[in-house]
């Protein structure tokens, strides 16, 4: 990464930060690449559409009956979503969108088919937590998400317009994260588990901290930016690192508070886990001291350890996680199920619609992923870790392209929570870590996850778009109409 | 801050690495070893895909074998013979398996290393994969004969029935049992509640009483004591006279040992019960004070080492690939007069119906118990012979001589008039056929207040014995009254189908 480049290979003007970006750009000015983004598209529509072929062929031998309304569907929602970034976003990184789609489109296309277990004469056994409606819900939070892409595109114009409302966001983020702890359980408790993390009301149920994260993180990003020259200054210098001074330790032991509160309040490790490692990345970022890594490091490892001794079910999730086998009829039931589903998939997988992933219990949330291990196999499972590692890639490197500072932290936050939530639940149903149950990023069933997916791709689009986009020219003639290119 | 966001990509690749390094150990490594955890459901169904191998008889009767069923797209088992043969087969249901579907699971699976070239031919030539199937040493006659015979007593009871020449066993029943078939539906729920009811029975049928439920021996043990008599030259054969009280006071007690009603032990010799009788005739007619009182004189290693070369305390014994027995119990008795009780079948003296069998099998085979076996042969599904059981030997309790002494002891005890099974498996009821054998009545409960358990082990014909049976009836009462008939009826039933083939 010494050099940055577009991906047509420009040299794009260093970071303002670096002081060196005065040098005039003499090379052509970059693309839009809206063409590469649309190629994608039709590449993503067409994968989607023989996944989906191949759930109705493994199943019963037939091309599922709604293949055409749902592949024109998605279809037209994906060529929405790119005709509203030509105009929003013309200069956005072309591949955001397409691996979004992608991954969205495939979980559509998993919970299709686990939906489709055990109905109408199909194999394997109904999965009860799911109705014959789930997938269409599915394509409608799809519908809400992708629209709420082209609205975060839409209102938000200048990634910096966002930095004005950063205490209100900051205010709104903590609301939406303790809301369910203080509501009653029958309202925010997710059945069958402990977690306190929604808002079920007639039918509809919320994920507040979906939303909460990313208002978190422009909270963050705002409140950094400001603070980062203090929270910079070195204390002690000891082993080779500079130690902040005690009384610069105020916000991240208050972050490190709220992610416990959370964690004993709303029994959600994952989220606590989220919350608080993003909070020391920005920090580690915006003051570039490794010490705030380190002391965030050995807190949440101090916390954790905390936790499993004081609170049950947490201690419950290590002993599962160190063998899953031995509760294989209790508390490592799910765990066990799931790591059957991977070792049954192999390398190359079941194919889709001939595994058993129905018998994991909330195969269609927690545990997608081994679903998509046991039916696309090892090759299916890394493929979509890769696409998962180039969305973190693309975002990061719309962080380091932007010059404003504020927008480079919001970026790299937004890449880096992508990647800690999907290693944090990844790696808990692979049992690389113990399990904390959070959403997988557009593949889990469920609206909450899903818009707020889409909504952080749109914040990074229109950060990358920033960075992309060209200066003005400057009016060489007053005699000359200024050339506004377009796409 | 772009240094920090370069450290941070980095961070990023370090988690994305470990994921994929995790996934490729999960599913590349770590796949096999998962797909072989109990309890894995989806190994369970993979090998309901293909058809599971048939158990059959020696006589090639099939009594377990794997029909596709529509409904569930799945290859579901069938006990043609329902109870009779569940204390053979066992069970093979989603879960587990039991008996032979359990010992012989690998072959009839077809998951056997030995079955993988066959695999892999059938998976060249296109043909479906098929399992092992299993051929036991059960005669049908004679487990028919059985399980009729323990089905009309009612009570809880075992027998089993050997060859004895080469421990290949030729009927094993018990009552109560269960229907396999109970367990081998495809329907999850139905297999839990059907297997709840069964667990909570009473009765519990699930056990089985042939090869895991200890009994009393009662007087059936007298035959180890006598061969302990004769291994350690404490009495030189049969017609040594012995001493032959009517009450023998155990050493150090008051306790007195008494014969059956308390009679003297006379054969006409020995009016005042203070004289001796021959070995032979306190066999004939069981006097308890005469091997009580042999009990006394033999040392306590001496009668355990005796018992054990006979198959007791032996916590090892399979009837196939963990297919365990539950170990009969003959414990080292330093105390004369514990002894003394022990030698007549009392104290902590404890027998399978299987260890029944086996002590007169053993006799039958020139005093050389055999290891007991359940199968014969395994035949992969192109019908080569995959294996094939061997007999082999346990121990040699006494010489041949000893043996023939032992023989005559117990062919007295059913063709002599005076003899205790006389009645019930001479040859009057038999139809000719001579039975040698030994009756028990083991004493139960509080001051010997509960129903006697019925015991009878024996071997026929006298000459060039075919089969040797052993019978415990719970609660029966005397062991030639309730249990000789049953190994009457197994004997009558397997001769006769010899006879025919």
């Amino acid at each position: 990464m010494s050099a940055i480049t577009t991906p047509g290979g420009h040299p794009l003007g260093a970071d303002a930060g670096a002081g060196q970006g005065s040098q005039p750009v003499a090379a052509p000015m970059p693309r839009g690449r809206r063409r590469t983004e649309l190629l994608m598209l039709i590449f993503v529509v067409g994968v989607v559409m023989l996944a989906y072929a191949n759930v109705g062929l493994g199943l019963n031998g037939k091309i599922p009956a709604g293949m055409f309304e749902y592949g024109l569907a998605f279809a037209v929602l994906v060529g929405a979503a790119h005709v509203a970034v030509r105009w929003l976003a013309p200069y956005a990184d072309p591949l955001l969108l397409p691996l979004a789609a992608l991954l969205n489109g495939l979980g559509i296309v998993m919970i299709y088919r686990l939906q489709e277990a055990g109905r109408g004469g199909n194999p394997g056994v109904q999965i009860s937590t799911m109705s014959s409606s789930t997938t269409l819900f599915q394509v409608f939070y799809t519908t809400i998400g992708m629209a709420a892409f082209v609205a975060v595109l839409a209102f938000i114009r200048q990634p910096r317009t966002l930095q004005r409302y950063t205490y209100t966001l900051g205010a709104i983020g903590l609301v939406l994260v303790a809301l369910p702890a203080v509501l009653p359980s029958s309202i925010s408790e997710v059945p069958g588990t402990l977690a306190k993390i929604q808002i079920s009301v007639g039918g509809f149920t919320v994920q507040p901290e979906e939303f909460a994260k990313l208002a978190l993180a422009v909270f963050f990003a705002g409140y950094l930016v400001a603070k980062r020259d203090v929270l910079a200054l070195a204390g002690r210098h000891v082993l080779g690192i500079d130690l902040p001074r005690a009384r610069d330790l105020g916000p991240v032991l208050i972050a490190w508070g709220v992610s416990l509160v959370v964690l004993i309040f709303e029994s959600d490790i994952g989220t606590s886990a989220l919350f608080f490692g993003l909070f020391v990345v920005m920090m580690y970022v915006a003051t570039q001291r490794s010490s705030w890594l380190i002391i965030g490091f050995l807190l949440f490892i101090f916390g954790s350890f905390v936790a499993s001794q004081l609170f049950a079910h947490v201690h419950d999730r290590v002993v599962v996680w160190l063998d899953p086998f031995k509760y294989v009829h209790t508390t490592g039931f799910q765990l066990s199920q799931g790591l059957y589903g991977l070792g049954f998939g192999g390398v190359l997988g079941r194919g889709l619609g001939q595994g058993q992933p129905y018998l994991t219990p909330l195969v269609q949330s927690d545990f997608i992923t081994t679903a998509f291990g046991e039916e696309l196999g090892l090759a299916g499972m890394m493929a979509l870790l890769l696409i998962y590692g180039l969305i973190v890639q693309r975002g990061l490197r719309a962080a380091i392209a932007v010059r404003d500072p504020f927008s480079k932290l919001l970026a790299g936050g937004l890449a880096f929570v992508v990647a800690l939530q999907v290693f944090v639940i990844v790696g808990g149903v692979t049992r690389l870590i113990p399990l904390t149950g959070i959403t997988t990023p557009f593949l889990s069933q469920g609206g909450s996850s899903l818009i707020a997916s889409w909504m952080g791709i749109a914040l990074l689009m229109r950060i990358s778009d920033t960075a992309r986009r060209p200066a003005p020219q400057p009016i060489q003639d007053e005699g000359m109409t200024q050339v506004v290119r377009a796409g | 801050m772009n240094r920090a966001l370069r450290r941070v990509s980095l961070i990023c690749l370090v988690l994305f690495v470990a994921l994929l390094i995790n996934v490729n150990y999960v599913q590349g490594f770590q796949a096999s070893s998962l797909a072989n955890e109990p309890g894995n459901g989806r190994t369970i169904s993979a090998t309901l895909q293909f058809q599971r191998g048939s158990i059959v008889t020696a006589d090639q009767k099939v009594v377990a074998y794997s029909k596709m069923n529509k409904n569930f797209g799945e290859y579901q088992r069938h006990y043609p013979f329902g109870k009779m043969y569940a204390p053979v087969t066992g069970y093979n249901t989603l879960f587990s398996q039991t008996g032979i579907e359990g010992a012989a699971n690998k072959d009839l699976a077809g998951t056997d290393p030995a079955l993988e070239v066959h695999n892999l031919i059938d998976l060249i030539s296109g043909k479906q994969k098929k399992g092992a199937t299993v051929e036991l040493t059960v005669n049908s006659a004679a487990q028919q004969a059985a399980w009729n015979a323990l089905r009309a007593s009612g009570r809880e009871s075992g027998v089993v029935a050997i060859n004895p020449q080469t421990g290949a066993i030729l009927a094993l029943a018990s009552y109560p049992t269960f229907d396999p078939n109970l367990l081998a539906t495809l329907d999850g729920n139905k297999l839990n509640s059907n297997d709840k009811r069964l667990l909570r029975d009473p009765a519990h049928p699930l056990i089985n009483n042939a090869i895991s439920t200890t009994f009393p021996p009662g007087s059936t043990f007298k035959i180890v004591t006598s061969s302990t008599a004769f291994a350690t030259g404490k009495v030189a054969d049969q017609n040594t006279p012995v001493f032959a009280p009517t009450r023998l006071t155990l050493p150090g007690t008051t306790t007195q040992l008494i014969n059956d009603n308390g009679s003297a032990c006379n054969n006409g010799g020995n009016p005042t019960g203070n004289g001796k009788v021959p070995l032979i005739f306190a066999f004939t007619v069981s006097c308890n004070t005469v091997f009580g009182a042999l009990g006394e004189k033999l040392s306590a290693s001496a009668l355990q080492a005796q018992a054990s070369k006979y198959n007791f305390n032996n916590p090892n014994l399979t009837l196939a690939p963990g297919m365990r027995v539950a170990t009969s119990n003959f414990p080292l008795y330093k105390d004369p007069a514990q002894r003394a009780g022990a030698a007549i079948g009392q104290e902590s003296d404890t027998v399978t119906p299987l260890q029944e069998a086996m002590l007169s099998a053993a006799m039958a085979n020139t005093g050389v118990p055999m290891k007991p076996s359940l199968i014969q042969k395994v035949t992969a599904p192109d019908l080569s012979a995959v294996q094939t059981a061997t007999p082999a030997t346990l121990s040699t309790p006494v010489t041949p001589t000893q043996a023939a002494h032992l023989q005559a002891m117990m062919t007295n005890v059913v063709q002599s008039p005076d003899g205790t099974a006389h009645a019930t498996a001479g040859t009057q009821v038999t139809g000719g056929i001579t039975i040698a054998g030994k009756t028990g009545t083991a004493q139960n409960g509080i001051n010997n207040s509960g129903l006697d358990d019925a015991v009878f082990t024996c071997y026929a014909p006298t000459t060039q014995p075919q089969i040797a049976v052993g019978v415990v009836v719970k609660g029966g009462g005397f062991g030639a009254d309730a249990a000789a008939p049953i190994a009457v009826q197994i004997i009558k039933a397997y001769l006769a189908s010899q006879g025919k083939g």
